[in-house]
């Protein structure tokens, strides 16, 4: 009886977001009261989606037989608790950023069609929900191209500004090349499995020849490597995540890059069957560079949202560090481990997404305020938007895994499931996890570095422009949607014992093994044995806490004791001129790692009659994406210079094409008579 | 189980408090000797003492660019160090091990100066963010040394604990000692240094601006303020030099609660910790501070050592 | 003793010999160059005077007590004399970044660990460890004199890789006839002795000590 109730929910969830996106498309032209409307659907739709995601994940999976009788086999909807487990990601990111956008849609009032940007959320929504659900290759694909569509139409809504087109298109290609690669590799698996449906797919895995399915690997690998931004696919994702409204940022930055690691997840470890070891080694190893790359990258960047975007790609990366360590130990038999490891990458996966949705959320209500990405325009946010900086302070702390927030206990788990590579017994593996272990720490110890560059910059010392100078603090819908996922970063770190073990539900749904009740002891979590090691998120919590009052309890200055004056300036007024900006703050860093930035950098003197006396002295830093020149570049080049050459045949007459026409005709009837 | 916990909880607070009274006299102990060398007679080793309670009777001046970042870091900053002494072992193995392990006390200290940097960014002074700048540069690379080098230790005994770490290693003895060791040593010492600002990566006892790293970044806080941001730094100095001490030569510690243990205990870990600051004052006395951009050198130097540590384990 | 802590002594020196070979690449002063080899020179005789003890081989003494004569005090002394003598302080900057070589040095560690593993994983001697880490600091040593330009730096070079065959010698095979090893150290003394002579004349023919100057003999 419950079941058929929940069978229900998942249609309405369905129809809801399709219709919401229906009416929003039908009368756009109403403007913001249908904008509210849609975000009102969708904000029911995604507590729907929470209730029915908790209810898979606690019992048993959901199939919705819809079928259409295509000629690709059924078309279902099925969800099981990996599946539940992302839409639950989805739903509780989609929950903040569709009340963050009642507030946020004021900022297009008038410049863009708002009630379009509703319908496009809905339908976002919805494709998202169907790639998570279905059950078909051909039916994913669909789904995955319309996610990508949908998204794409995102990024450009903000088509009149500079640049967005470009980042547009640039996305457009990129996740084109992704699919295609895809859409290889489920063609190869349904040719030798004669069937589209992915249970067939994962009925017969084990039974592919090793080349098909290794083959099969790398082009899913590829392919979905694009989406998730692993380097070095990962070029048009600092480009158009920045570029779309930020509510969208959330959402992509947040959610849509992990239905990579979803389809990962689901296809390595079920459909292809028994994982070789080199898989989880490759997949360690591009996971290795996107984490190190992606926060360096991050290091140097000046806007805002691009600084956000980039650790994107380097989470993603700790995230393939993690499922390629849950590969290898699969590879060698030892599912418990598997298991641990895949536990700390499904709940970085969650982290982040709440986290990175908070942050980009918070990018947005600083950039409504200043009307500018370049956070080197703006400073000392601190003080006339002291709600958005506590909130962002809370997302930037998780995100530099401090304890106890959720970013710090999925990278612990992830730490410990690493140090149990004392099992495995190929010298190979070893050596790579021992560094893999070093880049591990440098991402985190350079993750912290990020954010505080982030905070800093952008919320401290001095106004550094009139606009940052007369920021105001957001509207109240942003500041809940926000406080929602602040209040999530907390609760997943502090709670994180009475999580772990639902999400180890979803782990034994995939590897078949459930390490819930060695994982989690009472409040504290350990690796397998307690023996290894133990934390207990909340007590360190408490501890903190207790310290912290107590702290202010002994120590704080008595009344009367303390005064306010000016900061220490030598003598010289300081104005916003004399402080650190974000370039300054991280150059140190880029010195060091110089070797892989390779920046060009120029120092230009203007002297005047004496050489000694120098009238101004420029200093310029340009640093290009090193994949972008040395991969992107030539290869366009190399496609431009084929299209010039093929200019040739557009004649321009319609008898020539129309007579190429027929020439392709002619050769089809005598290829295929 | 309960038992053990409250002994374990009593013992992790006794410790704790002890390390923070300790602090300033180490730090006492290390000038007195630097002093020497310099064939100064040197201030008393209770100084810091002095120090620490005037400071706390002055008045506290604040920026008035200052945000709420700057006013709640000294509060965080010892309440972090606080919650790691608590899971480190002292002076016996007794702590609160089951409520954190090495990584969480690494990344309790990786809190205290996240705070910290973003407190020297706060009042917008050109100082404060030439501080914070270099910190970033010099933590980057310490903070996963630090991590190495304490893992190879984690791999030797099988568990991330540091108390289970001391207790394995002090028990079992010398049978475990492998050429890890050494290699983990040497890098968990050089980014000791680093990570408290001693010569020759900052020079402690200078307020030359463009030498200083620390300095610089508590450069803008007084009274009270200051002397809880000091009090921070001398514990996580005392609480590095315990790790030092209990991590990687855990010989002598108290690993029962008999009173002769625990009286040994006392006694290893005070000469333990005297011979480190012994080591940091003639490392100081005898060093040049670097420059800057040579830092990358030495910091890079540690962080192969760690890496060679973990190999070396894995393999040999 | 027991045979345990003779391991963790032999295990120990070794990790000595290989920290010591990080250190040298990391330095660039040819005085903390000469004392760091000093030091691993010590670390090597002790090395073998375990192995002495161990193995009960007696000629191993005479190894040790020869290398720890010959590299700790005659060589070193003679290094610095012609320091002293030339007047080189340092190294200018090395071609490759020195945090960019240790890396390198990290992976060639690497190298020497992979490609000994079968030897470790086959062997049963107790010294087996030891193979990788001479292998390591040979790779190091050879990646040493290939990165630096001064001609002192690479006369320390080939003594440091000379450590490394020395110590796989005795780890895997308890020392070679005596008569042999006393014929190895005379070429090392000599060696030395003719490259520190060679130094001093570079130095004097083209005023420095770089020796990419040397291109100039082509013509």
């Amino acid at each position: 009886m419950i079941q058929t109730n929940f069978d229900v929910l998942f249609q309405s969830l369905i129809c809801i977001l399709f219709s919401g996106a229906l009416v929003a498309v039908l009368l756009h032209k109403l403007g913001r009261p249908i904008a509210w409307i849609s975000f009102a659907i969708a904000f029911i739709g995604s507590l729907l989606g929470i209730l029915l995601s908790i209810d898979v994940i606690l019992n048993d999976p959901i199939t919705l037989g819809w079928s259409l009788g295509t000629f690709f086999g059924e078309w279902t909807l099925y969800l099981d608790q990996l599946s539940a487990f992302f839409l639950f990601m989805v739903c509780l990111v989609m929950a903040s950023v569709s009340v963050y956008s009642f507030g946020y849609v004021g900022e297009y009032e008038g410049k863009y069609d708002t009630g379009l940007m509703g319908a496009l959320l809905n339908l976002f929504f919805l494709s998202l929900v169907l790639v998570v659900s279905s059950n078909n290759a051909i039916l994913f694909l669909i789904s995955w191209e319309s996610m990508s569509l949908v998204s794409f139409l995102l990024v450009m809504y903000e088509g009149r500004k500079e640049g967005v087109t470009n980042a547009g298109y640039l996305y457009l290609t990129m996740t084109h090349i992704g699919t295609a690669v895809m859409t290889a590799a489920f063609l190869l698996m349904a040719y030798y499995v004669g069937s589209y449906s992915f249970d067939d797919i994962s009925a017969a895995s084990g039974s592919l020849p090793s080349s098909v399915s290794s083959a099969a690997f790398l082009f899913l690998f590829i392919g979905l490597g694009t989406k998730a931004g692993m380097v070095p696919l990962h070029v048009w994702l600092p480009a158009a995540h920045p570029a779309a409204p930020s509510n969208i940022s959330a959402l992509m930055s947040g959610v849509m890059v992990k239905m990579a690691l979803f389809m990962m997840v689901r296809s390595f470890f079920e459909f292809l069957g028994p994982v070789p070891s080199w898989w989880g080694l490759l997949v360690l190893l591009m996971g290795c560079i996107s984490a190190l790359l992606g926060v360096l990258y991050a290091l140097k960047e000046t806007d805002i949202k691009s600084t956000l975007a980039y650790s994107t790609v380097e989470n993603m990366g700790i995230m393939f560090i993690g499922l390629g360590t849950a590969m290898v130990f699969q590879s060698y038999g030892l599912t418990s481990l598997s298991a641990l490891a895949l536990l700390a990458t499904l709940f970085h996966a969650l982290n982040h997404a709440i986290f990175k949705s908070l942050l980009f959320l918070g990018a947005g209500s600083v950039v409504h305020a200043t009307h500018t990405r370049n956070m080197e325009s703006m400073g000392g946010l601190a003080k006339p938007m002291p709600r958005t900086s506590v909130l962002m302070f809370v997302g930037l702390l998780s995100m530099a895994a401090i304890p106890p927030l959720g970013g710090f206990v999925s990278e612990w788990l992830l730490f410990q499931s690493l140090l149990q590579t004392t099992a495995v017994p190929d010298i190979l593996v070893k050596m790579l996890m021992s560094v893999s272990i070093a880049i591990l720490a440098l991402t985190g110890a350079l993750a912290v570095a990020m954010a505080v560059r982030l905070f800093g910059t952008t919320f401290l010392a001095r106004p550094r422009t009139e606009q940052a100078k007369n920021a105001v603090e957001s509207p109240k819908t942003m500041l809940w949607g926000m406080s929602f996922l602040a209040a999530l970063c907390i609760l997943l770190g502090v709670l994180s014992s009475w999580i772990i073990p639902y999400i180890d539900n979803v782990t034994e749904s995939v590897l078949g093994v459930s390490i819930g009740s060695s994982v989690v002891d009472g409040l504290s979590i350990s690796p397998e044995s307690n023996d290894f090691a133990t934390m207990a998120p909340l007590l360190i919590a408490l501890l903190a806490l207790i310290g912290i009052v107590m702290a202010w309890v002994l120590g704080h200055p008595k009344s009367g004791t303390e005064r306010t004056s000016g900061t220490w300036d030598c003598g010289t007024p300081l104005s916003s001129r004399n402080e650190y900006t974000g370039t300054a703050l991280s150059n140190p860093i880029v010195r060091v790692f110089g070797n892989i930035y390779r920046p060009q950098s120029e120092i230009r003197t203007e002297s005047t009659s004496s050489p000694y006396i120098r009238k101004r002295l420029f200093y310029e830093v340009h640093f290009g994406d090193v994949f972008e020149r040395r991969i992107y570049h030539p290869i366009t080049i190399l496609f431009t210079g084929i299209a010039k050459r093929m200019t040739v045949i557009q004649a321009g007459s319609i008898q020539a094409y129309l007579g190429y026409i027929f020439m392709m005709l002619v050769l089809l009837l005598v290829v295929f008579r | 189980m309960v038992h053990d916990m409250i002994i374990s909880s009593v013992f992790a607070v006794v410790q704790a408090l002890a390390m923070l009274a300790l602090s300033p006299l180490m730090i006492g102990v290390i000038r007195k000797i630097k002093a020497w060398f310099q064939g100064r007679k040197g201030a008393s080793i209770v100084q810091p003492y002095y120090d620490m309670a005037k400071l706390f009777r002055k008045e506290t001046v604040v920026s008035d660019q200052a945000s709420w970042v700057f006013r709640v870091t000294p509060y965080v900053a010892i309440a972090s160090v606080m919650v790691a002494a608590l899971l480190v072992p002292f002076f016996t193995i007794y702590s609160l091990g089951f409520v954190g392990d090495l990584i969480v006390v690494i990344y309790l200290m990786t809190m205290f100066k996240f705070f910290m940097v973003l407190a020297g960014l706060d009042t917008g002074s050109a100082f404060g963010g030439m501080g914070s700048s270099r910190e970033l540069m010099v933590s980057s690379i310490v903070e996963p040394t630090m991590l190495l080098a304490i893992f190879t230790m984690a791999l030797i005994t099988g568990t991330t604990n540091l108390s289970s770490i001391s207790e394995t290693l002090a028990i079992s003895g010398i049978d475990l000692v492998r050429p890890a060791l050494f290699l983990a040593t040497a890098a968990f010492f050089i980014s000791l240094l680093a990570e408290n600002a001693r010569v020759p990566f900052d020079n402690p006892s200078t307020h030359l601006e463009l030498t200083m790293i620390h300095e610089a970044m508590v450069l803008e806080y007084s009274g009270r303020n200051l002397a809880l941001m000091e009090a921070a730094s001398w514990m996580k100095l005392m609480l590095y030099s315990v790790i030092l001490s209990n991590v990687f030569f855990p010989w002598g510690i108290a690993t029962d609660l008999t009173v002769l243990g625990m009286i040994g205990g006392i006694a290893a870990i005070l000469v333990k910790v005297l011979f480190v600051a012994i080591a940091i004052a003639i490392i100081e006395s005898g060093m040049a501070k670097m420059r800057l951009f040579r830092l990358p050198n030495l910091l890079t130097l540690s962080f192969t050592l760690a890496l060679l540590a973990v190999t070396s384990y894995y393999i040999l | 003793m027991s045979s345990e802590v003779l391991t963790d002594a032999i295990n120990g020196l070794a990790a000595i010999i290989l920290l010591t070979s990080i250190v040298l690449v990391a330095s660039k002063r040819m005085r903390s160059l000469v004392r760091t080899f000093m030091i691993q020179s010590l670390a090597l005789g002790m090395f073998a005077a375990v192995v002495a003890y161990y193995t009960g081989a007696d000629h191993i003494y005479i190894v040790a007590v020869l290398t720890i004569a010959l590299k700790v005090f005659v060589i070193p002394y003679f290094l610095e004399y012609t320091i002293d003598k030339i007047h080189v302080k340092k190294e200018i900057e090395p071609l490759v970044g020195i945090p960019m070589s240790l890396l390198i040095c990290a992976g060639l560690a690497f190298v020497g660990y992979y490609v000994s593993e079968p030897i470790i994983a086959s062997g049963d001697a107790i010294t087996k460890n030891c193979f990788a880490i001479s292998l390591a600091v040979v790779l190091i040593g050879l990646f040493l004199m290939i990165s630096r330009r001064k001609a002192m730096t690479e006369v320390i070079a080939i003594l440091v890789i000379e450590n490394g065959i020395f110590l796989g010698a005795i780890s895997i095979t308890y020392g070679m006839p005596l008569i042999v090893e006393i014929g190895v150290f005379f070429d090392v003394l000599v060696a030395a002795l003719i490259m520190g002579i060679f130094a001093y004349k570079i130095n004097r023919t083209f005023e420095t000590l770089d020796t990419t100057f040397m291109r100039r003999l082509r013509d």
